[in-house]
């Protein structure tokens, strides 16, 4: 049983449904991500745990019990918000002590755990500035810290880094990642970016519409994801329309050149597949015999830093390819004829046309 | 060289709208201050060929004055304490849970200028002159009647400072850290919107402090009509009441503002209508 449980919960907005059938356990102290795209129902989700929506449909239960009734200042859930949230009017250690202030605390408690959480975001100096006296990053920083201040049971965080500039962001997710692991929070994490996503969490919750699209580890729903949705959605991958020619062997037809997918297909023969290849999972000029081989020509070619984009023409299909640059690396030029393998692993179908 | 004329051509402009600027704010300034001036020195000509201060000594010695002027400011303060009792969740509301209802309250704030207040008086008097609401003797209802005068500056005053904030985001914030809703409207919101309180605060006594129609026809001892009275018979004496009048009304309004000081947390709070 997880420690916070949504069961069938719907949201239904006029005649828009937001969230549909939305059923996840998420266990004790776990990082789960929800994952999507906007408009794909992540925030509405989250309020409706945080208490400030209401599910149309469905039960949520935090450590077993049903919190739908209980109004958001009951339900001992700690929010971190996009645009930080802080309160102008007081400073960094006002703010850190206010859910404590609210609940009657004794002085010298609030102290304590205002100096406590200080040390932990590392912002002891900070204390007694305002929020228009910091940057974005400290005052998320706050923001978490004020958040974990009132010790909630569970920690939710809509979009915390994405107001940040890039190098604040990556420093900042580690950072949120360590302290969650060092408290143990059960958190769930909403997110548009798929690197904070894949870097963070224990599980990611994919979802589109409104609706789960897949539940896993981050290396399953790279690796494995379960539709064309999911495969696409998650880094990048190339899509290849084949036929199927023995589906026990996975031998498929990709425009005349036959390929072979670890993964057993449950299409019949001559019926047509999608298979997904993710860029860095090909290689130019591979000769291992057990790989897939696919002859085509160079159109296109990106210097990107650390990797060079390559794209090749297989007939009607244009695959891209990532290649780890090095300094001995030949890069091709353009129009050249290149063979380009890939192992059958890294061929995955995703959902039959 | 080209560089030179390039900066010379962007300075002009600017300088050239800076001028126009300090000529309009002189010219606002005048249009305010000269009357102001010109009444001062009028109330200075009470005894023949000298200037003295013996209207105001008159003025002082008249226990009228102060009797009108400490009405007229208790009623101030009740009609701000009630005005913002009731503009306040009203603001709340249709920033939160009811924008639609915006319109509705848009046409109510129009009332007041629409429905000119000897209207509004003689409506009073003949719906609470007799039982089950005989109110007309009782000071509540110059005070409701001063509630619906300020109506449109309270409200547009608190709206535009509830705007100004985010205010979904910080009762959300506030409510997921526990507060109850008093702690999260009195520690959160109002110290936030300070700027916008005291606006409406300032405009509300500045209406009630002059307000003529409402005290005469219930019959009250307000500054408004003691100030029309002295105006009928006396020359120099209304003068001085009137730069008198200017600055006990800005003396209160910096009182509010010193005392609203106790009421904040620091930090800068979101502006209102000024």
């Amino acid at each position: 049983m997880g420690f916070v449980e949504l069961v069938n919960v719907e949201k239904q907005f006029g005649k828009h449904r937001a969230v549909d059938s939305f059923s996840l356990e998420v266990r004790e102290g776990e990082l789960v991500s929800f994952l999507g795209g906007s408009g794909c129902g992540k925030t509405t989700t989250l309020r409706m745990i945080a208490g400030f929506e209401f599910p149309t449909r469905g039960r949520i239960l935090v450590d077993g019990a049903d919190v739908v009734p209980v109004p958001a200042n009951r339900r001992g859930i700690g929010m971190v918000f996009q645009n930080y949230a802080l309160f102008p009017n007081m400073t960094a250690a006002r703010n850190i002590g206010f859910g404590l202030r609210a609940s009657g605390r004794p002085a010298s408690e609030i102290a304590a755990r205002v100096q406590e959480m200080l040390t932990l975001i590392h912002m002891e100096e900070f204390r007694d500035r305002y929020p228009h006296q910091m940057s974005g990053g400290q005052q998320q920083r706050v923001a978490l810290a004020r958040a974990l201040a009132i010790r909630p049971r569970v920690l939710l965080l809509d979009e915390p880094l994405s107001a940040l500039d890039a190098k604040i962001r990556v420093r900042l997710r580690t950072e949120i990642r360590s302290i969650q692991r060092t408290l143990g929070i059960t958190t769930i994490y909403v997110t548009h970016d798929q690197e904070e996503a894949l870097s963070m969490s224990d599980r990611i919750v994919v979802m589109r519409d409104g609706r789960i699209e897949q539940v896993g580890t981050p290396s399953e729903i790279y690796n494995r994801p379960a539709n064309g949705f999911v495969a696409a959605f998650i880094g990048s991958s190339n899509a290849l329309r084949a036929t199927v020619l023995d589906p026990g062997q996975g031998t498929l037809d990709v425009d005349g050149q036959v390929i072979r997918a670890a993964q057993a297909s449950a299409a019949a023969p001559g019926q047509p597949v999608r298979v997904a290849i993710r860029p860095e999972a090909i290689s130019l000029h591979n000769g291992s015999a057990t790989n897939n081989h696919l002859k085509g020509t160079v159109t296109n070619v990106m210097f990107l830093g650390s990797i060079v984009r390559v794209a090749v023409r297989c007939g009607s299909v244009e695959l891209i390819t990532d290649v780890f640059n090095a300094p001995h690396l030949v890069i091709p030029e353009l129009g050249s004829e290149v063979t380009v393998g890939f192992a059958p692993e890294a061929c995955i179908l995703v959902g039959e046309e | 060289m080209t560089a030179g004329l390039a900066v010379r051509t962007a300075e002009r402009p600017v300088s050239r709208r800076k001028a126009w600027s300090a000529l309009w704010l002189s010219l606002g300034g005048l249009y305010f201050f000269l009357p102001l001036l010109a009444t001062f020195l009028f109330s200075l000509r009470g005894k023949k060929g000298v200037l003295s201060f013996v209207a105001y000594a008159h003025v002082f010695r008249d226990p009228q004055f102060l009797k009108t002027f400490t009405f007229s400011l208790e009623m101030a303060v009740a009609t701000i304490v009630a005005g913002l009792a009731l503009m306040i969740p009203t603001a709340l509301w249709v920033n939160l849970r009811l924008p639609r209802v915006r319109p509705v309250i848009e046409v109510f704030a129009l009332m007041p200028f629409v429905i000119p207040p000897i209207v509004l008086v003689f409506g009073l008097i003949r719906m609470y002159s007799q039982p089950p609401f005989a109110l007309v003797t009782s000071p509540v209802l110059l005070v409701a009647g001063y509630v619906v005068l300020s109506f449109p500056y309270i409200f547009r005053a608190v709206d535009a400072g509830l705007r100004a904030i985010d205010l979904k985001v910080l009762t959300e914030a506030s409510q997921s850290l526990g507060a109850r809703w008093g702690t999260t409207l009195f520690r959160v919101v109002l110290p936030n919107i300070r700027a916008a309180l005291l606006s409406a605060a300032f405009l509300t006594f500045s209406i009630v402090v002059g307000e003529l129609t409402l005290a005469v026809m219930l019959a009250w001892p307000a500054f408004g009509p003691y100030m029309a009275l002295v105006g009928r018979d006396l020359a120099y004496e209304p003068a001085a009441l009137a730069v008198i009048s200017f600055l006990l009304t800005w003396g209160s309004l910096l009182v509010i503002q010193l005392a609203s000081r106790g009421f904040r947390e620091q930090g800068p709070t979101a502006g209102g209508v000024h």
